[in-house]
């Protein structure tokens, strides 16, 4: 009844109270500021649209909402009172329900368990009414229009999209008043994202009030009746729909200011001869028959823009022959060549800086002169013995080199700091003098100083004549340090820009209409 | 001046951390040396016969087999692996070098060298089975080393048709008892195992990077190393160790019987993790399971000398073992992983 009332008052132009109000939100994982200053107003039975590039602290909001982070700063009321979230539960208790991006089904148990795993119906002996849970099961489904599905199969069972619409069946399991979706339409085919739009507006008319997290610009304005838009951790501005568009939607993502850094003119130190070129490169989840084509020349550093899931670190794990290539062909100074494995790859002059610095680049609890010869192992050792002063002289030179700040070479890579990291990542590649090296996400996790200082490493490799591929996910990084960035969408290449044409609307244009082209079918 | 002795003293500091003696390190390992020195001092004063020659000659031939069987698990403890099959293997590899031992007409030389090299080949067959199956398909080597330790038992009863084979040249045998002031040969070749093995762990590009798939396995593979050959050399070296350990058990028991060595594996276990090696990987050294391969041998020995029943003597060290574990735990969380 409250609910009808408030959508009647809204209907009316009467301003309501809102349902959930953040204001000035801050919270800092060491020295990265994820928040800094959310504020953000939900009406009840309105769909809110939260958009935002990798990184402006979207995932953190729901974090802080949903109770699994606590933010260090700013005050959120919750239908009038002060909310503050310890547990994912309490979260619960108080109406707030979250359909998270990666799923948290489990696999072998059946579509009813999973539904009910959170409240199963149990006599008073404390087994399950397996009867009525699956009864419970079926209701539930129907309603969101899955009938097809048997709530007797295991999960496993379920394509991906099916198991995201379980997940939301699970959520709308218990009466919420908030319901938050996170890109619940990234595995969704068009079909199966019309049914959740249809389930999305039976939710608005029962007044419950949803945020919608999207990289979609198109879906945004289609269900959603206002948008908030965060940069950098903060709030950029809050809107009505209808008093929006999408190139105002892009800027604000973008923030105008830093096209003043591009001004900066740096001068392309490519040289003629080629380094790396890739002719219909395919790696195993690549869906396009062309593949990639590309070319990198000596002393180039080519960037690779794309929102996250295009397919930038998987081309650079198939080049470097972390997974193995499908199909297409690998040239190497002009010469094809093929991979059977990272060894053949470092051999031939390649070097990967991969994502994950700490599950992949280091061995945290060794010594940081272990680590920086750990791939040149042959250098240092006569007949397979080490040859530890040979070792630490070489982390030493390079240690000079990449202004490394560490306690000595004998410390744990454990003990630096997350740019230090990097830099022992840098000089394990550096030792072995590479032609070409690929850079996953260079500087994530690393201080804006050590950040500055890596940026200009790179640009040293560079003049070195080493040839560079980049993938990032910050904009004005690629901007900064790119001679020419490759955008990519769905796997393709979709646009390529100079020097004089970078601008971030252009890259996330490219990347957005790459997307609304290919997306669903 | 002064500052060029310091630099110097950081860079050997640097080469022993290098070479696996971090400060952190050589702590675990005196403190592993002094809870034996504990036990020692305390079966001397309460026992009237635990410090005598004979005894210590008694408790060093006791923990040879174990000793040997444990230097091999370490190195496959520390790529993150597991071997239960030690105790099958060791039968297996005994019956097979105990009928190329008693084939007649052979020198006693000829026999000796023949069936040494029968048995360990056996161990590295068997050893490298289990670090390729498991390596190659990508399976626990606590699953693939379960089967060998059904494997390895049952061709040890096969080839022998379940029976005992005995009757070796009496020289062997006399070996298998030899001293050196009052030390056991067996438990010197023992020693000089545990001394290649730290070299090889400490020393060598192999060691280098063998802790390194324990603490990170994708490191090492995106650095360009096989992790296939690393994983069946562990193995494999295991395997080698168990046929030694066999050739060492007939010397000393002029038996080679097809149901010797059940429950092996798991005293050999013991010792590594007694010895502050980690199950997960990546961290320990050889010399904390020479001490550990001691505690658990002085523990046997000198519980019963007290007046302990076998029985009870089995729950104390079950007791020891957990206790390692935890105070290793606590160690951790004072000193920082």
């Amino acid at each position: 009844m409250i609910n009808a009332e408030t959508v009647r008052a809204q209907a009316a132009g009467v301003s309501t109270p809102p349902v959930l109000e953040l204001h000035d939100v801050k919270k800092s994982f060491g020295g990265t500021r994820a928040l800094n200053g959310v504020s953000l107003s939900i009406q009840p039975g309105e769909v809110h649209g939260l958009i935002g590039e990798n990184g402006a602290g979207k995932s953190t909001l729901i974090k802080v909402l949903c109770g699994i982070v606590r933010p260090d700063e700013g005050a959120i009321n919750l239908a009038g009172r002060p909310y503050m979230p310890t547990t994912p539960r309490e979260a619960k208790v108080n109406g707030l329900q979250v359909v998270h991006q990666e799923f948290n089904l489990l696999p072998y148990l059946s579509v009813a368990e999973n539904i009910f795993i959170e409240h199963l119906p149990r006599n008073a002996l404390g087994i399950v009414k397996r009867q009525e849970m699956h009864a419970g099961a079926r209701a539930a489904l129907d309603a969101i229009g899955l009938s097809d599905i048997d709530v007797h199969w295991p999960v496993e069972r379920l394509g991906i999209a099916h198991r995201q619409l379980v997940e939301v069946a699970r959520a709308l399991m218990t009466e919420s008043r908030i319901l938050i979706l996170d890109e619940p339409t990234a595995t969704l085919t068009a079909r199966e994202t019309e049914r959740l739009f249809a389930i999305i507006n039976d939710l608005r008319s029962r007044g419950v009030s949803i945020i919608f997290v999207s990289h979609h610009l198109d879906e945004v304005f289609r269900i959603c009746d206002r948008v908030t838009v965060l940069r950098n951790g903060e709030t950029v501005f809050s809107r009505s729909i209808a008093a929006t568009s999408q190139d105002e939607l892009v800027r604000a993502m973008v923030g105008r200011k830093l096209q003043q850094q591009m001004a900066s003119e740096i001068v392309s130190l490519a040289r003629p001869e080629e380094a790396l070129s890739l002719v219909n490169f395919r790696h195993l989840q690549s869906p396009h028959a062309h593949g990639i084509s590309l070319r990198l020349h000596r002393g180039e550093i080519l960037g690779i823009a794309g929102l996250v899931g295009s397919g930038r670190t998987e081309l650079l794990r198939a080049i470097a022959a972390a997974e193995l290539p499908l199909s297409g062909e690998l040239r190497l100074e002009g010469a094809p060549i093929s991979f059977r494995s990272p060894r053949e790859a470092i051999n031939a002059g390649i070097g990967f800086v991969t994502e994950d610095r700490k599950e992949e680049g280091l061995i945290l609890n060794m010594p940081i002169a272990a680590n920086v010869t750990l791939a040149s192992l042959a250098d240092v050792s006569r007949a397979g013995i080490l040859d530890a002063k040979a070792e630490i002289a070489v982390t030493q030179r390079l240690g000079a080199e990449l202004k490394l700040k560490y306690g000595g070479p004998g410390k744990n890579a454990a003990t630096l700091s997350g740019g230090n990291q990097q830099k022992v990542v840098l000089a394990k590649w550096l030792a072995r003098n590479p032609k070409v090296l690929l850079l996953d996400e260079p500087t994530r996790g690393v201080d804006v100083g050590a950040k500055a200082e890596i940026y200009a490493l790179i640009r040293q490799f560079a003049e070195r004549g080493l040839a560079l591929l980049i993938v990032s996910s910050e904009l004005p990084e690629l901007m900064t340090l790119s001679d020419r960035i490759l955008v990519m969408s769905q796997h393709r290449v979709v646009g390529e820009l100079s020097r004089p044409e970078f601008s971030e609307e252009r890259i996330l244009q490219y990347a957005y209409q790459g997307e609304q082209q290919q997306g669903r079918h | 001046m002064q500052a060029l002795e310091k630099t110097q003293v950081t860079e050997t500091d640097d080469t022993r951390r290098l070479a696996g003696w971090s400060p952190k390190v050589l702590l675990r390992d005196a403190g592993i040396g002094l809870a034996l020195l504990l036990l020692i001092v305390f079966f001397s004063v309460s026992t009237e016969h635990f410090l005598t020659p004979n005894n210590i000659s008694n408790i060093l031939t006791q923990i040879t087999i174990n000793l040997i069987l444990a230097v091999g698990m370490t190195f496959v403890i520390l790529i993150g692996g597991i071997d239960l099959s030690v105790g099958s293997m060791l039968a297996f590899c005994a019956v097979v070098g105990g009928t190329v031992l008693t084939i007649p007409d052979l020198s006693v030389f000829q026999a000796v060298a023949l069936a040494t090299l029968a048995a360990i080949g056996t161990g590295v067959v068997c050893g490298f089975l289990n670090g390729w199956i498991s390596a190659f398909w990508g399976l626990p080597s606590f699953i693939v080393t379960l089967g060998m330790l059904n494997i390895a038992r049952g061709a040890a009863l096969q080839v022998t048709d379940a029976r005992t084979i005995y009757s070796f040249p009496p020289s062997f045998n006399a070996f298998g008892s030899q001293m050196i002031f009052g030390v056991p040969v067996v438990f010197l070749i023992a020693l000089v195992l545990v001394a290649i093995a730290w070299f090889v762990l400490s020393k060598t590009v192999f060691g280098r990077l063998l802790y390194g798939i324990g603490n990170n396995e994708e490191a090492v593979r995106l650095a360009g190393h096989s992790l296939m050959f690393y994983k069946v050399a562990a193995f494999t070296i295991a395997g080698a160790l168990v046929g030694i350990a066999a050739m060492v058990y007939m010397a000393r028991l002029n038996i080679a019987s097809p149901i010797i060595g059940i429950g092996f594996e798991l005293n050999a276990i013991a010792a590594v993790i007694i010895g502050g090696t980690s199950l997960n990987g990546g961290r320990g050294t050889v010399i904390g399971t020479l001490l550990g391969a001691c505690i658990t041998g002085v523990l046997a020995n000198g519980l019963i000398l007290f007046g302990l029943s076998d029985f009870m003597r089995q729950m104390i060290t079950g007791v020891v073992i957990i206790l390692a574990v935890i105070i290793d735990k606590y160690r951790e969380r004072l000193t920082g992983v």
